[in-house]
């Protein structure tokens, strides 16, 4: 156990602070402990964790996606617009949407592996290219009317108290965590995210994995925003604005590293709960929105500078504190 | 100074040329299909927009260039936007550059807090910008607890200073603070390219270590373009202040993402090391001039204008990756391994001729 | 890797798992036992909930009926005067809590509470005037938080309605105020400031006295796009336009500023620069009205292109006095927010129905009746009262 716990300092650190918000807020908000708002705590923000899945895949490799939200919008306006002309039945309109999500990530991938663009660059464009999409197909106004069954499936619960929502989040928790820890291609997005040179002369296809999972970010990001346009009922050019910022903080908070080669679906599994909870739990107790982002911000910075100024303290005066067998620091 | 720094300079000059080039290209084509485009009316337009994301992309390339970010500058807006204002409410009686210094130092002290997090806790900076980004909004927020500062309660010269006009010649004005951002731009072009303290921050951006070996105090200066940046965040505050008067507790959000599309286009790389502020002022001001002209064209709904402008951005890269591909030349030639470590293999082959 | 290692892994993920689906094992006793263990004031609001609970099933199934005046339920009879009865948890929601106007109608809520001794409303509401789906999680956290009654300003168009229907499932009074839910779905009854078809014609009104007999050429600077208060005002306005009176009057263009200073600001500098013959924003927004007239004040255009709408006489005076916003009109959101307090108030403590017909008394503000909503295909309504149209004879100084 303790072995464990010092070769995962890190999500060891997040189940502590993860377990210091529950208790807080429970203290804070009795409620808190009901089964409908542990079930709201994860609906309200179910889009973001979905997505976050997939970025973390993205951001271990090495590069970043800043266009997933934009890619939400513009899936679910695709969705959105087919269905208000009614071109195609609306099964096939929710499979366009998806090609077309797909393809979003095709173009931006493209532009990273074949054109050695940066992919924070590329994404970028991204990001402003597909919500000005969005709105082309959109323009100020909101398209709603979509099937009963559409919204039911976005709006009320499946199994027991879960909606289907956070059924297929969980599912793709633990398909991600499965593929990213257990499988070869996983160890293989661990390896290309820390040294693609190496990965390359190892015989991975680099580009093309990092093509695949720029593609893979982009069909998440729209089963997401499909999914929001079910939660909401209806669909605007702003769909999802902003939202981007939020999804990357719970990977970096999760302890995977922007450079790329390290982290853990566990841990962003653990900050995902933990960002959750203590925005629930704030706005609960009438906290208002920006000091809750401000808190996580707080959060964010402070979880990967304490370890940093430890480690130099440590350095410093290594014989002060805890007993460590490998004390020796190059 | 030796040849190596003279062909580093090249292509950033071409960059900027060709920047220039399609602005002019652009206000041509308009010029032909807009009636009354090339009139005094649109350059004061585009001359007062454009103030504030110039002087934001001067900022954000201050960092950039030593391959780091900074994008909490929109909050850093936002904060001292709403300090000065403010401050001028409760003393309305008090010297506009004091208020200006104010916008500043506000600035300077945030900017202070991100660099110290980055060179001296060791963190990367889009972790530490992306906290401080919701931090210092949260500041406002608490200080400012859900007010608005108006624009009826602001002096009369804030809203004198944004029609205020040096040099006016038959319609076309320049305007003071259109002047500001140019002296700005002046300015840390100067510093960047030919201040030692400018060109160690390329050496930082382009390789760390070997900027370490030669014994560059890299921890101290990237504090100090972290102040620097964060002062020109706080004076883009200040005319933010001054042009749209009325200051929120969520003032200025998005304009970090602006700043980092204006340098980007600008030629100003991502990765570290290249790019001028001369460029990033003509990227700002490329982006901003095709979405105002796009404006004037009825037939462009104005929907279109972000998809436009995604694309302009993303040309803009691929054009300046592929010149500055075929200009710096290439040590090793693996297309899997160059977007990882293209701008490593410059500087290596650079610091070996020097 | 050992086992053993993977093991504890595992364990500690399932445990995070386990934490939810645990929670969903328990069943509608936990949260009773969860009430029990409460204040006295929170045990007296559910036992409150529970009273209104029959009330509000009939109200809902009363306020989705189409006119049926027929219907009248035995509460619907006399004009009930709403006196303090107890202290009672509530939300105050607003679009946003950016704008003036929002704490000014807070203002009218805590004055009402006073009076009738109930506990503040907590303000609450997203921080950004743009984001118009940020509603939704205030929304859903005042269902959780077992409030006795939410009053709304609706940013979100119908997307609120889920959320709101959830909360009148929940036995939970939604009271709309200044702008409603355009369906009506799981609000209780909408408080109108004015009357919304009355508003299009105070501005077509507006527009035609200030272009003058020719007519001319003017733009609408909206709020957000799914704001449905804007929205029906503009859709009113557009109506009375149609009619002969009106006919100089040419209305180019609607866009919109979000309720955020900058993008207003921006908006209206597109406006003036894409239509070059314009002579008036109309700007139905208090924050897009002050934008706008600061943008022309700026460029000096004041002489060319005039400003209009709604906006708050604070704000627009000095613009007011310089020419440039000749004529603009509001209603005092202080009483719109305190009416909304009483009638949210009185809906929670049983004390009236939200049924057509029914008469109440609200404190200083006097006798009011509920009546079916003519300005939407659904829903029931308290008309407020009349406009305020400022110019420089009353704009105060």
């Amino acid at each position: 156990m303790r072995s464990w716990i010092r070769s995962h300092r890190w999500e060891s650190l997040l189940a502590l602070i993860l377990i210091a918000t529950i208790v807080g807020n429970t203290i804070m908000a009795p409620v808190y402990l009901g089964v409908g708002n542990i079930v709201n705590l994860f609906w309200l923000s179910i889009e973001k964790i979905i997505v976050a899945v997939a970025m973390a895949f993205v951001i271990i490799n090495g590069e970043i996606d800043l266009s997933v939200a934009s890619v939400m919008g513009f899936s679910a306006a695709v969705l959105a617009t087919l269905h208000e002309n009614a071109v195609v039945p609306f099964g096939i309109a929710i499979i366009i949407a998806l090609v077309v999500a797909a393809l979003a990530g095709l173009i931006q991938g493209l532009a990273v592996t074949k054109l050695g663009i940066p992919s924070l660059v590329v994404t970028l464009a991204g990001l402003i290219g597909f919500r000005g999409a969005a709105r082309v197909l959109l323009e100020d106004g909101s398209v709603g009317d979509f099937p009963e069954w559409f919204d039911r499936l976005g709006q009320r619960t499946l199994v027991g108290p879960l909606p289907f929502g956070l059924i297929l989040f969980l599912v793709l928790l633990a398909l991600g965590w499965f593929v990213l820890e257990r499988t070869a291609f996983g160890r293989k997005v661990y390896v290309t995210g820390n040294n693609p040179a190496v990965a390359k002369y190892s015989g991975i296809n680099v580009e093309w994995l990092k093509l695949r999972l720029l593609v893979m970010s982009a069909v998440v990001a729209g089963v997401a925003g499909i999914l929001f346009a079910a939660r909401l009922g209806s669909v605007r050019g702003s769909l999802a604005e902003f939202y981007e910022l939020d999804i990357i903080t719970m990977v970096l908070l999760g302890g995977v590293s922007i450079f790329g080669g390290s982290g853990s679906m566990l841990g962003v599994a653990l900050a995902m709960f933990t960002v959750l909870n203590i925005r629930n739990g704030m706005g609960l107790a009438n906290v208002d929105g920006i000091i809750q982002t401000g808190v996580v911000g707080t959060l964010l910075i402070g979880s990967a500078l304490v370890p940093n100024v430890i480690q130099r303290f440590r350095v410093r005066f290594p014989t002060v504190g805890r007993y460590e067998p490998d004390a020796a620091e190059p | 100074m030796s040849t190596s720094s003279r062909r580093r300079l090249r292509p950033d000059r071409i960059k900027e040329l060709s920047l220039f080039g399609l602005i002019a290209l652009s206000v041509v084509v308009f010029g032909s299909v807009v009636e009354g485009y090339l009139s005094g009316r649109f350059f004061n337009r585009v001359t007062t927009s454009v103030v504030v994301v110039v002087i934001l992309a001067v900022a954000q390339s201050l960092v950039i260039v030593s391959r780091n970010i900074d994008l909490s500058v929109g909050s850093i807006v936002g904060v001292s936007a709403y300090l000065t204002a403010d401050f001028l409410q409760s003393n309305a009686g008090a010297n506009p550059v004091l208020a200006v210094v104010i916008a500043m130092a506000v600035g300077a002290a945030l900017g202070a807090f991100n660099g110290a997090i980055v060179a001296y806790g060791g963190v990367p900076a889009i972790i530490v910008t992306l906290g401080t980004l919701a931090l210092f909004r949260t500041l406002v927020s608490l200080y400012s607890g859900g007010a608005n500062v108006t624009a009826d309660v602001l002096p009369d010269w804030v809203i004198e200073l944004n029609a205020s006009t040096l040099v006016s010649a038959g319609g076309f004005d320049l305007r003071t603070t259109f002047l500001v951002a140019i002296g700005v731009v002046v300015v840390f072009q100067w510093v960047l390219a030919r201040m030692r303290w400018g060109r160690r921050l390329y050496a930082i951006g382009s390789n760390p270590d070997a900027a370490a070996q030669a014994g560059i105090p890299a921890r101290r200066l990237i504090l100090l373009s972290y102040i620097g940046t964060g002062s020109l965040a706080g004076l883009a505050g200040f005319m933010f202040m001054v042009r749209v008067g009325t200051i929120s507790a969520t003032a200025g959000s998005g304009l970090e993402l602006e700043s980092v599309a204006a340098a980007v286009v600008g030629g100003v790389s991502i990765l570290g090391g290249a790019g001028t502020i001369l460029g990033a002022f003509l990227g700002a001001l490329l982006i901003d001039t095709l979405r105002l002209s796009l404006v004037r064209v009825p037939q462009v709904s104005e929907f279109w204008r972000d998809a436009v402008l995604g694309i302009l951005v993303l040309l803009a890269v691929i054009a300046d990756s592929l010149l500055s591909r075929r200009l710096s030349g290439r040590v090793v030639d693996v297309s899997a391994v160059e977007s990882a470590t293209s701008s490593t293999a410059t500087a290596v082959k650079g610091a070996a001729d020097a | 890797m050992t086992s053993k290692r993977v093991w504890i892994k595992r364990l500690a993920f399932l445990s995070v798992v386990a934490m939810l689906v645990a929670a969903c094992g328990g069943s509608d006793n936990d949260t009773t036992t969860t009430a029990a263990q409460d204040s006295p004031a929170t045990t007296a609001a559910t036992e409150t909930t529970a009273a209104t609970e029959t009330t509000a099933a009939t109200e809902t199934t009363a306020a989705t009926e189409t006119t049926a005046a027929t219907e009248t339920t035995a509460a619907a009879t006399g004009v009930v005067t709403i006196s303090p009865a107890e202290s009672i948890p509530t939300t105050f929601l607003p679009k946003c809590t950016n704008i003036p106007v929002f704490p000014q109608a807070n203002d009218g809520a805590v004055e009402a509470a006073g009076e009738l001794g109930s506990e503040e409303a907590a303000f609450v509401g997203p921080a950004d005037c743009g984001d118009a789906t940020g509603q939704i999680d205030f929304m859903a956290n005042a269902v959780t938080q077992g409030v006795a009654a939410i009053m709304v300003s609706n940013n979100a168009g119908d997307e609120l309605a889920p959320s709101a229907q959830a909360a009148a499932d929940a036995g939970i009074p939604v009271v709309s105020w200044d702008s409603p839910i355009p369906s009506a779905e799981g609000e209780s009854v909408f408080i109108a400031q004015v009357d919304f078809d009355e508003t299009g014609t105070v501005m077509a009104d507006m527009a035609l006295e200030i272009l003058g007999e020719d007519g001319g050429q003017f733009a609408v600077l909206s709020a957000t796009p799914e704001a449905a208060n804007q929205n029906a005002w503009i859709a009113a306005m557009e109506e009375v336009l149609a009619g002969p009176d009106y006919a100089d009057l040419d209305l180019v263009d609607t866009v919109y500023g979000n309720d955020v200073a900058e993008d207003s600001l921006n908006q209206a500098l597109a406006l003036v620069d894409s239509y070059p013959d314009l002579e008036l924003i109309m700007a139905p927004t208090t924050v897009g009205i002050v934008a706008a007239a600061q943008a022309l004040t700026q460029e000096g255009l004041c002489d060319e292109v005039k400003v209009s709408g709604l906006g708050l006489p604070d704000e627009m005076r000095e613009y007011t006095l310089s020419g440039c916003a000749p004529q603009f009109a509001l209603w005092s959101f202080q009483d719109l927010g305190y009416l909304a307090y009483y009638v949210a108030y009185g809906l929670a403590t049983g004390q009236i129905e939200a049924v057509e017909g029914q008469s109440f008394v609200a404190g200083r503000m006097g006798e009011y009746t509920i009546e079916a909503d003519p300005t939407r295909d659904a829903g029931l309504r308290v008309l407020m009262g009349p406009f305020s149209v400022y110019d420089e004879t009353n704009v105060g100084g």
